[in-house]
């Protein structure tokens, strides 16, 4: 049986009451495992960020469970919640959400300090966190004094101060320009798979798509099509299975980005089968994998 | 807790200034009034402190000089003297009066002195003499500067002509002077051989409150106590008259410290809104950020604490000198009254934005351009 780090179950969320409720999540099920990273796309209004709420224990579900590692956080009193957030859980924000009068190093050591470790000990792991991400000569900075994807590299060490099982992610990139997001994505991805903590990323941002294990598509309330990602065995490109040029051969299934990708795999039939058995092999798995020693879908 | 307070306070500089301005104003106006009355009540009893009396001897249930007439029959002083542990005994008629120079009338308190007082002289003489005889008066030095008269020079008492004799120093205040002249010619026109107060020198050694034990057993129709008692009975009237306005003027800065600092915090705490939902959606339990805003409210106000005591400090050095009679003295009294307004103007100015921290929905860090 595979361990699973968040699961959601048949979680509904509506706000308001008679002609005035409006259902923003309805039904919704999710299971995540330790180190997977999770991506979930959707339409302006489709219920992304209701249930990241409730997911990161901010929002109660009306109907449904929301369950961390065993335990139903959404049956805890209100009271259990802020320890909850503080210990389990990373939050990562479109907007940093840095506190604007804290230095970089002050922004993460005060969510250790709120944990219980003492003012030295904060500062040192949190020092030692910034540095980690590149930070070290920018500790007694203020926000308004570092880049935006200083900010979020920021933000990720906040996050991941108290070592939480599942970093949340709210639109992470989108206020980062291409370069800068790729560089936050890969970085929110080596810390999934080195760490092995869960990532569950909200995001309209189609450029990240490649880093997810999983795309998830919301739409009004509810998962549509669940999206897995593959990789054009040509053109090393992330391409969707559901929307990808499909060939099987010999009993394996080969994804393509275009028919100009398939067409050229074709012509290297016989030994392109073999040349590409390999990828083809991983492609039937759900995640990005390693195709001629690069890492499918990795930056 | 306490960094991100200060962080916070001091990133809001300009704000933090005014409020701290706003606030140390409304305390100085507190303190100020306080020490004006201090400052007052120590000049208001000088003459009861520095008579040289131990004992103070009144018409029975008269307890204090200010605004009170006291009548002894002449008899009473020889009663007294004949007390046991009275080492002297000095009779003094006293009134409010005015002294008059040329048209310049200056509200005293008149003392008449028999030529042989061993107590109740002024304590301390710029010039001449300190007991006037028949026909001469001793006037405070800056009331004579003041009306351009000097040493032999005369003034109008009781509507008596007489010379000035002596100019004494640390006898006037800002309402009034002290003027001293002959017991006799001050009795002369009361009529009758009554006087207003005997003051009693003990024996060395003997106690004052013993003495007045004696005294009142042993002479009928008196009111002795001890120059402590008498001093601070004198206060006490003082301040019962200034009471409602010290409450008025006391109440109306608390008030507008409160308003200032309430204000001024509960906009810090609106403009920081989202930072606060941030520490609430990452885990920071209520008592942290209610105790964040408490903190600001505390410090902010105890900045304006030491800014008001400050200006005070510098006002009471400066006013005296400015205008003569008037000493501003910041007492520990005043000084513990101002800290608790200003605590109570801490923890006040605190609730508001704490009732907009306890209904922040942490789920606002998700909405869109919230904070840094």
């Amino acid at each position: 049986m595979t361990a699973v780090t968040l699961e959601i179950r048949n979680v509904t969320k509506r706000f308001g009451d008679g002609e005035t409720e409006v259902t923003a999540v309805r039904n919704v099920s999710l299971a995540v495992e330790p180190g997977e990273i999770v991506l979930i796309m959707g339409p302006s209004g489709s219920g992304k960020t209701t249930l990241l709420s409730m997911m990161g224990a901010l929002l109660r579900p009306s109907e449904g469970e929301v369950g961390l590692d065993g335990l139903t956080i959404s049956a805890l009193s209100e009271g259990k919640l802020p320890d909850i957030r503080l210990r389990e859980f990373g939050f990562i924000f479109q907007d940093f959400n840095l506190l604007s009068a804290l230095t970089a190093l002050e922004n993460v050591a005060i969510v250790a300090e709120l944990a219980g470790l003492k003012g030295r000990a904060a500062r040192d792991k949190a020092t030692a966190l910034l540095t980690d991400l590149g930070l070290g000569e920018r500790l007694d900075f203020l926000p308004e004094k570092l880049s935006g994807g200083e900010k979020q590299r920021v933000a990720i060490a906040r996050a991941l101060i108290n070592d939480p099982t599942l970093i949340l992610a709210d639109e992470p990139t989108a206020n980062l320009d291409s370069k800068i997001g790729h560089e936050i994505m890969r970085l929110l991805r080596r810390i999934a798979k080195e760490q092995g903590r869960s990532v569950v990323i909200v995001s309209h941002d189609e450029r990240i798509r490649d880093i997810a294990d999983r795309v998830l598509w919301l739409e009004d309330g509810a998962f549509k099509d669940m999206v897995t990602m593959a990789t054009d065995p040509v053109c090393g490109m992330g391409v969707e299975r559901e929307r990808a040029v499909r060939e099987d051969r010999d009993g394996v299934a080969y994804y393509f980005c275009s028919n100009g990708c398939r067409a050229e795999f074709l012509t290297t039939d016989g030994h392109g089968a073999q040349r590409w058995l390999h990828a083809a092999t991983a492609l039937i798995s759900r995640r990005p994998t390693i195709i001629g020693g690069r890492r499918g879908g990795e930056w | 807790m306490i960094r991100l307070a200060t962080r916070n306070l001091r990133q809001g500089g300009a704000r933090l200034a005014l409020s701290v301005g706003g606030v140390a104003l409304a305390l100085t106006l507190i303190f100020a009034l306080d020490a004006i009355f201090t400052g007052s009540e120590q000049r208001l009893t000088a003459y009861i402190d520095r008579s040289g009396a131990d004992v103070w001897v009144s018409q029975s249930g008269v307890r204090n000089l200010h605004m009170a007439a006291s009548a002894l029959p002449s008899g009473a002083v020889e009663a007294i003297q004949e007390v046991a542990g009275v080492a002297t005994a000095t009779p003094i008629l006293y009134l409010t009066n005015r002294v008059e120079i040329g048209d310049q009338r200056n509200l005293a308190y008149i003392i008449g002195l028999p030529a042989d007082a061993r107590a109740g002289r002024p304590w301390q003489v710029a010039a001449g003499t300190d007991l006037p005889g028949p026909g001469e008066a001793v006037i405070d030095r800056v009331i004579a500067d003041q009306g351009g008269v000097g040493l032999g020079d005369p003034v109008a008492i009781l509507g008596l002509r007489l010379s000035v004799a002596g100019l004494s120093e640390g006898t006037v205040t800002i309402t009034n002077s002290i003027a001293y002249i002959a017991l006799e010619d001050f009795a002369a026109l009361r009529g009758g051989d009554s006087v207003s107060f005997v003051l009693v020198t003990v024996e060395p050694g003997a106690s004052p409150e013993d003495v007045v034990a004696a005294i009142e057993a042993k002479v009928p129709g008196v009111t002795a106590q001890t120059r402590q008692a008498f001093a601070a009975r004198e206060r006490r009237v003082v301040r019962d008259m200034a009471t409602d306005i010290l409450a008025i003027m006391n109440a109306a800065g608390f008030l507008i410290g409160l308003a200032v600092m309430a204000l001024s915090i509960y906009t810090a705490t609106l403009s920081r809104r989202a930072e606060y939902g941030v520490l609430k959606a990452l885990g920071a339990r209520s008592r942290y950020l209610y105790g964040t805003v408490v903190i600001q409210a505390l410090l902010g106000t105890a900045a304006a604490f030491g800014l008001g005591l400050a200006v005070t400090l510098g006002l009471s050095a400066v006013v005296p000198r400015l205008v003569l009679g008037l000493d501003l003295v910041v007492g520990l009294e005043s000084l513990i009254k101002v800290a608790a307004l200003s605590a109570g103007i801490a923890g006040l100015s605190a609730i508001l934005p704490i009732l907009q921290i306890a209904g922040l929905d942490p789920a606002i860090v998700f909405k869109k351009g919230a904070t840094a």
